[in-house]
């Protein structure tokens, strides 16, 4: 097993160079950063020609590659614009831990910005998770035992409207309902927007007070999703031959289920969690805007949308590490569940 | 099995109590006690209970795009530059009606005081002799040049050096006096210059040390101001606090704190204003306005300079019809505007007609403004020889080609509400509107990008824009700024004219406000009638209000100059 992990962490080395050039090729293509710096105003040529320079953006993609991958500690900048490059750069680039200064939040390393947000991602998505493992397996399972039932049915068509709406609306309307209208009929209501009340300041009470709208909003879809899932699983377990041995065996149904066949039909579940582990940091775009989260999906969206190349790639980088290495920690819990399976 | 899958849960759920435990970290700082060492617990004795204190007054601003910087040279935001009212400063101000009042000068320089020289190339501030920064350390003419220098700074690599590049030096004879001096008059002063002084006594030591500031902690926590709130904490995608300037040198203001919480989402700021989550907000959805009103907010529509309008490519790569000058006022015949603003805006707004309207004085009092006249236009073109003469219900030209103009905006909703509208209105009248979109950093790309406007490959260019805003001044139209493979950078995607280029060149060296006045009036009249912009509707800045917030007032050009009058009604 260890030679194993070992083989495919090297695997990964070029498989994320490969990834990382294709991503900045990307973001390069993507917008200029100094298209919106102007703000309301176009940028006014003199600036942009001076920015473009002073910001290495002037020079070919590969030389900007190159910069954030090793640094630019070795080259020399123009800021004066006489046509000689006369300061030293000073980046150290992603091998040596330096992801860059944002484009947007000038003076600010990518690294620190996305380190600042990925906590609060971390604190709404691990909870939403497990919200959304724990019903969907209730659920599932449930439903799976008493299959055709009016209980199958009620929940099999709740499941399909959970899942068919999009999680804007259910944000919003939860949004009008907890939020907007309790308030307004009296009743204990919940907050709209933000991680706390700036009256009460940032408790943990008030954080998860703030939770619990967007955690409803994302376990809703996920969770019908889910449910189905287990519930196919389940129901195709339990017709197999050695659970008809086990009950013939005369164990009881409990043991049954929870011991033979829930195993079975979680490997499956594994996989899927094992993929959503990426999707936890690069958090919930639709739910963190709409409920003002300050998380990664935001951080994304609003850097992205301003051509900010140091901290896109930061997050993308990020997640890609996270994908692969979430695939090398799913296949060893697999192992880990399932007796059967080896690595060589 | 079962166990296995509740160790997983469990460490899942461990991991997220800590998180949420470090996240949780940061309760509101009591303020700092002096440290005292470590004491026998001993039994308290009994005190009398303290008076409960008052409930700071917070207001909340629902701040629908993040800061990129509070240093203002580091930011163009507009939802950053807006904040210098509460912990910046400026040398003047502008009032509700977008007038100047001195803030730092004793009084705003003229050539009547002597402030302006007659040749118009020295402009010298007195400033006011107790203006202090937010730590009691004197504003002197040693922060202005300070701020001058940093500006001009390679090393600094600021957003823009416009105006302080028009500067030839700064002279400081003395701590209350700052001496500007011009190789040119530049007539455009007022508008520009001192947005925002940067102490020297904070940032120097920085620039000393570094070689530049572009990475001073000052940028993202300016904890010195001098305005009448003070820096006090930004989290970001959160909030930021501003709180009291107790050494604010105008006073004291009502509010305790100001903090903004960050809301993206329109619909969310919608909410958060309906639920009283939030105090005041910016740019609502037209269409949720009335449910704000309802709600009891208060609307401000407010004159910051801003007019949507289609700009006409008339380059050589333009299609044949928008550089003729028939199509083009044939096209400003068919847009029906007042059905536009009463239909797409609800009647918040009115049609513009320059890109001057906010500034009237500057307007010709001779134009006449394009009315909606299909029949008109259609006339016109008929005579122009743009008949239908295949019956495919566009117009061909003399040549047999099609009547089709490229119309290119950014993707924002109303943008592209108007695109349709546009299009069906100018089918009307025979004209094939084909229409395109794009995100606003693609959109506002340069030429050497390869951005549609830039590079010419559409007719008509939507935005909303200003001049240097209360000031005319704009460099749009000037021949040195069309783009091409020698000036990438330009941004003068719409035509070479001579005639208006020699005006604008005039505009920026005319010293006399009254002859100034004049040539905008040429200018205005001139293109008004050649089609080179038409006005859609004017872009006020739109702010709603808490019904409970006394003393609020707005201008174009610093929004918050009076806030700290604001209060909270008993």
């Amino acid at each position: 097993m260890t030679r194993y992990i070992i083989r495919r962490i090297l695997q990964a080395i070029p498989l994320l160079f490969i990834i990382s050039l294709m991503l900045f090729v990307l973001m390069i293509n993507t917008g200029d950063p100094l298209a919106t710096m102007g703000g309301r105003r176009a940028t006014r040529p003199e600036d942009r020609e001076r920015l473009s320079r002073q910001l290495g953006l002037d020079q070919p993609m590969h030389m900007q590659y190159l910069y954030w991958l090793i640094g630019n500690d070795w080259a020399k900048i123009d800021m004066d614009g006489d046509g000689t490059p006369e300061t030293p750069g000073t980046r150290k680039g992603v091998l040596r831990g330096d992801f860059g200064n944002s484009l947007v939040s000038r003076g600010k390393a990518a690294l620190d910005i996305i380190m600042e947000r990925l906590p609060n991602t971390l604190i709404l998505m691990i909870p939403a998770e497990i919200i959304v493992i724990l019903i969907s397996l209730g659920v599932g399972i449930y439903s799976a035992l008493r299959q055709y039932s009016l209980i199958d049915h009620t929940i099999t068509g709740l499941s399909f409207v959970g899942y068919s709406m999009p999680i804007f609306f259910i944000a919003l309307v939860s949004m009008y309902i907890f939020g907007v209208n309790f308030k307004r009929w009296g009743l204990p209501y919940l907050p709209t927007v933000g991680m706390f009340d700036p009256k009460v300041g940032k408790t943990t009470s008030q954080i998860i007070l703030h939770m619990i709208l967007p955690i409803f909003s994302m376990t809703v879809i996920t969770a019908a999703g889910y449910s189905r899932f287990v519930r196919s699983q389940m129901l195709e377990v339990i017709s197999e031959d050695y659970i008809r041995t086990a009950r013939a065996k005369g164990l009881p149904n409990r043991i049954v289920i929870s011991g033979h066949a829930l195993k079975n039909a979680a490997l499956p579940l594994v996989t899927i969690i094992g993929l959503d582990i990426p999707l936890l940091l690069g958090g919930a775009v639709v739910t963190e805007s709409i409920f003002a989260w300050p998380g990664m999906g935001r951080l994304f969206i609003d850097h992205l949308s301003r051509s900010d190349t140091p901290v896109v790639m930061g997050i993308l980088m990020m997640i890609s590490v996270a994908v692969v290495f979430s695939q090398l920690i799913t296949d060893i819990i697999y192992a880990w569940l399932d007796p059967r399976i080896r690595y060589t | 099995m079962k166990n296995k899958l509740m160790t997983l849960l469990a460490l899942l759920m461990v991991m997220t109590l800590v998180l949420s435990a470090c996240g949780g970290q940061a309760e509101p700082e009591a303020p700092a006690a002096p440290e005292e060492p470590a004491a026998p617990a001993e039994p308290a004795p009994e005190e009398p209970a303290p008076e409960e204190p008052m409930e700071p007054k917070v207001v909340t601003f629902a701040w629908t795009q993040e800061p990129d910087s509070l240093n203002t040279y580091y930011s163009d935001m507009w939802f950053a530059d807006i904040l210098g009212q509460l912990f910046h400063c400026w040398a003047w101000e502008y009032d509700d009606t977008n007038t100047p009042f001195p803030h730092l000068v004793a009084e705003m320089p003229s050539i009547e005081n002597g402030g302006i020289s007659e040749d118009g190339l020295t402009i010298t501030l007195k400033l006011r002799d107790n203006i202090v920064w937010s730590d009691g350390t004197p504003i002197t003419s040693a922060d202005f040049k300070f701020t001058y220098d940093m500006v001009m700074e390679d090393a600094n690599a600021v957003n823009s050096q416009y105006p302080y590049d028009y500067l030839d030096s700064v002279e400081t004879p003395d701590d209350l006096t700052v001496v500007m001096n011009f190789a040119e008059p530049f007539a455009a002063w007022e508008s520009s210059f001192w947005l925002g002084i940067l102490p020297a006594h904070v940032l120097q030591p920085v620039f000393d040390a570094e070689g530049s500031i572009s990475e001073a902690e000052w940028n993202l926590a300016p904890t010195v101001g001098c305005g009448p709130y003070v820096f006090e904490e930004w989290e970001s995608g959160s909030f930021m606090r501003f709180v009291k300037n107790e050494n604010y040198w105008k006073g004291t203001a009502k509010i305790d704190e100001v903090f903004l919480q960050f809301v993206p989402d329109d619909a969310a700021q919608t909410a958060a204003l309906s639920a009283g989550d939030a105090d005041l907000g910016t740019f609502p959805p037209l269409s949720d306005i009335p449910a704000l009103q309802d709600a009891g907010l208060t609307v401000f529509s407010v004159n910051g300079g801003y007019s949507e309008g289609w700009f006409f490519n008339m380059r050589d790569m333009a299609s044949p019809g928008a550089k003729d000058l028939v199509v083009r006022q044939a096209v400003a015949m068919s847009i029906d505007r007042q059905a536009i603003v009463d239909d797409l805006l609800l009647g918040l707004s009115v049609p513009a007609n320059t890109l001057w309207d906010a500034i009237p004085t500057y307007v010709s009092p001779d134009i006449v403004p394009w009315e909606y006249d299909p029949e008109g236009a259609k006339a016109m073109l008929d005579d122009a020889g743009y008949v239908d003469s295949d019956g495919d219900g566009i117009r061909e030209d003399l040549e047999g080609t099609p009547l089709t103009l490229i119309h290119g905006t950014t993707i924002r909703e109303v943008r592209q509400d108007i695109q349709a509208v546009a299009q069906q209105q100018l089918k009307e009248v025979g004209i094939d509107l084909q229409i395109q979109s794009w995100d606003s950093d693609i959109f506002f790309g340069s030429y050497a990008d390869g951005a549609a406007p830039a590079v010419g490959d559409v007719d008509i260019m939507e935005w909303s824009d200003s001049t240097y805003f209360p000031d005319p001044a704009t460099e749009y139209w000037l021949c040195s700024q069309l783009p091409d493979d020698e000036n990438p950078w330009g941004y003068n995607y719409f035509t070479c004219d001579e005639e208006l280029d020699a005006l604008f060149q005039a505009q920026i060296v005319e010293t006399d406000p009254a002859k100034r006045v004049e040539i905008f009036h040429q200018i205005t009249k001139y293109m008004h009638d050649n089609v080179y912009w038409f006005g859609l509707y004017v872009d006020p800045d739109m702010w709603i209000v808490n019904s409970n917030l006394t003393g609020v007032k707005f201008s174009g050009v610093t929004p918050f100059y009076n806030i700290m009058e604001w209060d909270f009604a008993e």
